[in-house]
Parts: structure tokens; sequence; C-alpha cells
């Protein structure tokens, strides 16, 4: 097998692992948000807690220890179940500080307009400052989403058939100069599969931009 | 049909509103010191003063943007104490019979400016989108703006912005209109738009509450000045007489500050 082909073998779980997780992030940061922002004191601390500790351990070790420390009777999480869990937490963690930073950049006056008039919490949060918010925050959106695609690489620590893992594998079974060639494929191959989400951010982008300012 | 019969469908039902001992502080600062008002319906009041002296939190107090400390708050059947909890349907009843006019406009700059007229309208009233855009439409016409219904607020001026806010206030059906400095961030000339609007809202019999810096407004349309300094009113009565014979040293002061610059 030639090294493009044992590379692309890892491909699809890339995709999987990097959607799974984000799709986890997407919604799980929203309420996550809500509550850092929150004026409930405990509240606000809480989240302020888990946030802090979820990013402030490296993502290898949070897969190491879903991966190996975790054993509730006779469940244990295999390795792909590790990694979308480990990099969903972590998604969500910094999703949910971007969100509250984008509902913040929101003008105050914005709240006090809707308040003024007499629209609900949930009318004023989600037709208001979600809008507002999103499009201020989704080129952060863009670029997480294109960090997490390259820690998805992390899962190959964790045994995740993933490129990376493929890559290694290849490697292995190639101890001459052509082990460096999945290398450089899976370096191609990361940045080919960031085009597309670059791409959309921007048109996003522009096409709100227009939808805001035109 | 006048502003006001547009926005009601009707001639406005008149609501004045009457506000005790209103007191508000920042931790150890005071901004209000139990101030009192009556608002006669179909009146206008113009609130001046120095700035600092607490006049847009007073105003802000009247619909509980700022909440008060103490006080009572009596409009419309409802009275509210501040100080105490409020249920929230005290709360609507308040909101849906005051609105407010912003100094920074505060329109939702993701939608049309018809949209900014006509969502509020669905969400608060209940009216379907067909009745809640007629309804928006009269409004712009009326204040000059139909031909901008489907620009973005980002692509109107200060003065049409604040026009549109205004028309956004009042497709809500309130009996009193409140008035943050609505002409402050905008050029001189470009004010006259928004005050032309308001001259006609007041000649329509809406009850308002203005506060503002122009003088001429507040002597040729207001049938009440207010001035505040230092977190309560000082004086009040008819414009007129107080802008030519101030009984106060601080409201002279303040006169000749603004009315000799």
């Amino acid at each position: 097998m030639d090294a493009f082909s044992a590379v692309l073998q890892g491909l699809p779980m890339t995709i999987v692992l990097t959607l799974s997780a984000f799709a986890i992030g997407i919604v799980g940061a929203v309420p996550l948000a809500v509550g850092l922002s929150s004026p409930n004191v405990v509240l606000r601390l809480a989240c302020r807690l888990f946030v802090d500790l979820v990013r402030g351990v490296p993502i290898i070790v949070w897969l190491f220890l879903l991966k190996f420390g975790i054993q509730v009777g006779t469940f244990k999480f295999n390795p792909v179940g590790a990694a979308i869990v480990g990099l969903g937490v972590v998604s969500i963690a910094y999703l949910a500080e971007i969100y509250r930073g984008g509902l913040e950049s929101v003008p105050r006056g914005q709240n006090e307009a809707a308040d003024a008039l007499g629209l609900a919490r949930g009318t004023t949060f989600l037709r208001v400052l979600v809008p507002q918010a999103f499009r201020i925050v989704s080129p952060s959106i863009a670029t997480y989403l294109t960090g997490l695609l390259k820690d998805s690489s992390i899962a190959s620590t964790i045994i995740v058939a993933e490129m990376v893992f493929q890559s290694q594998a290849f490697a292995r079974q190639h101890p001459t100069m052509e082990g460096i060639l999945p290398y450089v494929l899976v370096g191609i191959l990361y940045i080919v599969l960031s085009l597309p989400v670059a791409y959309l951010s921007r048109s996003l982008d522009a096409r709100m931009r227009k939808a805001v300012y035109a | 049909m006048t502003l006001s019969e547009i926005a009601n469908g009707k001639l406005a039902p008149r609501t004045g509103i009457r506000l005790d001992n209103i007191s508000k502080r920042y931790g150890d600062h005071l901004v209000i010191d139990d101030v009192s008002l009556n608002v006669e319906p179909g009146t206008v009041t113009a609130l001046i003063g120095p700035s600092g002296a607490g006049k847009s939190t007073f105003l802000r107090c009247i619909n509980l943007l700022e909440r008060p400390d103490s006080g009572t708050i009596q409009v419309d059947h409802h009275t509210i104490e501040p100080g105490k909890v409020i249920n929230a349907k005290d709360l609507a009843a308040l909101r849906r019979t005051v609105g407010m006019v912003f100094q920074s406009f505060n329109l939702f700059p993701h939608m049309s400016a018809l949209k900014n007229i006509s969502f509020p309208q669905q969400k608060v009233l209940g009216r379907s989108k067909e009745e809640a855009d007629e309804r928006a439409m009269q409004l712009l016409e009326r204040v000059g703006l139909k031909d901008k219904a489907h620009q973005h607020p980002g692509r109107c001026s200060g003065g049409q912005q604040q026009r549109i806010a205004i028309a956004r206030a009042l497709a809500l059906d309130p009996s009193i209109m409140l008035f943050d400095e609505p002409t402050s961030a905008l050029d001189p000339e470009v004010g006259l738009e928004v005050l032309a609007v308001m001259r006609e809202l007041a000649d329509d019999g809406m009850t308002m509450i203005v506060v503002t810096h122009e003088m001429q407004f507040a002597r040729d349309v207001s049938d009440t000045l207010v001035v505040m300094a230092d977190c309560r009113i000082i004086e009040q009565g008819d414009p007129r007489a107080i802008m030519s014979d101030p009984q106060e040293d601080r409201t002279r002061r303040f006169l000749r500050a603004v009315l000799e610059r």
C-alpha cells in the first residue's frame, strides 16, 4: 500500500471526530455561555470553574484520563468514544467563551430597547442578541473549527485510527526516507480540509455583513 | 390622520403618570433623592438640568430600566412599588403603557426599518404580520420615511434612525412616551426633523416626558418644565415663567449657561 492510501484510510475518522466534537461543542456551549453571564453568582462561578478547568489541562491529558481513568461498573470508554467526548467537552468550554464574548459585545442599548418595548427575555435573547452576537463570533468559531480539525490528531495517542495514526503506522512499516512521506501528505490534507471552512466562514461573514448593514 | 391616531387606530386613551418619593442609589452614591412628579394626561413635561443631575436615571426609573430603591409609580390603575417585588404582570403593563426613545436610537441593526417596527408588535401585542407591517408602513409614512422601509438602520442617517425609533415605540400604542435626550446624538439640523415629529406628537395630545437640552423646544412645546440638579427636582412649573424668572439660584446659573452659549 502506498503512503497516500494509508493516510486516506484515516480521513473518515478524522472527519467523524472533528464534526462530532464540533456538534457537541456548538450545542453544549449555549447553556454554558448563558451560565457564564448569569447574574446568579454561584452558577456563574461554577461555569467559570468548569471552563477554566477544561481549558487549563492539555487535551492529550483529558483523552488519557477519559480513556484509562474512567471505569463505572463494566463501562469503559472505547478509544473513539473517549476522543469524541474529550474533544467535545473541550469544544464546549472554548466555544462557550467565544459565545459569551459575542453576547457581551452586543451594545447594552439593544437589551434596554428590547426591555422598553416589552419583549420577553427569550425573544430578546433569540431574536435580538443572538443574531448580532453570531455575526460577531462567526469568524472565531470558524477559526476554532480549523483548530479542532488539527487537534483531532491527538486522538492518535489513544489509538484512534485517524489520519495521523495511519501515517505513523505506515512510517513504522517503512523505516526509510519513504517513512516521512505520509507526514508530508497528512500535513497537506489538513490544509486542504481547512480550506472549505475558511471559505465558508468568509462568505457567511460577507453575507451577514450585507444583511446587517445593507 | 395624526400620528397618535395612526399609532392607536383611534384617539389615544389619555393617561398620566404619578411618581412618588423615588430614590435610587448605586452603592453609596445617591443618584435620585426622593423625587416626586405628577404628569397630567395629554401634557408634555420637559426635564432639564446640568449633566449628572439624575435626569436620565430618573426617566429610566419610570419604565423600570433602572430599578428605584424606593417610591411608588402609579400608571393606568397599576401601582408599582419598585422597592418591593414587582410582579411580571405589572411590569408588562407598565412597559406596554410607556414607550421610550433613546439618545442612541437603539434600533435593531440586523432588521430592516419595517421589521424594527413590525416585529415588536407581533411579539408584544400578538398582531399578525400583515397587520403589524401595515401599521409600520403607516407610521413610516407619517415620519416621512416610507422609502426607507426596507433599508437597515446602518444605511439611515441619525435623524432618520431616531424617527424610525419613534415609530417603533408608537407602534405599540403607548399612552405615555419617554424621550431620553432624543436629539443629543444628532447634529442640530438633523435634530430638527426629530423635534418636528415630537411637536406633532405633542399636538396630538400624547403624554410626553422629555429629557432635553433643547431649550426652545422646552419653552414652546412643554406644558411643564422640571429642573433637576443634584439628584432632585429644584424647580418646576410653567416653562416661560421659569425661563424668564427662575426662583432658584441653581436654575438661574444653569439657564444662563445654556441660553447665553
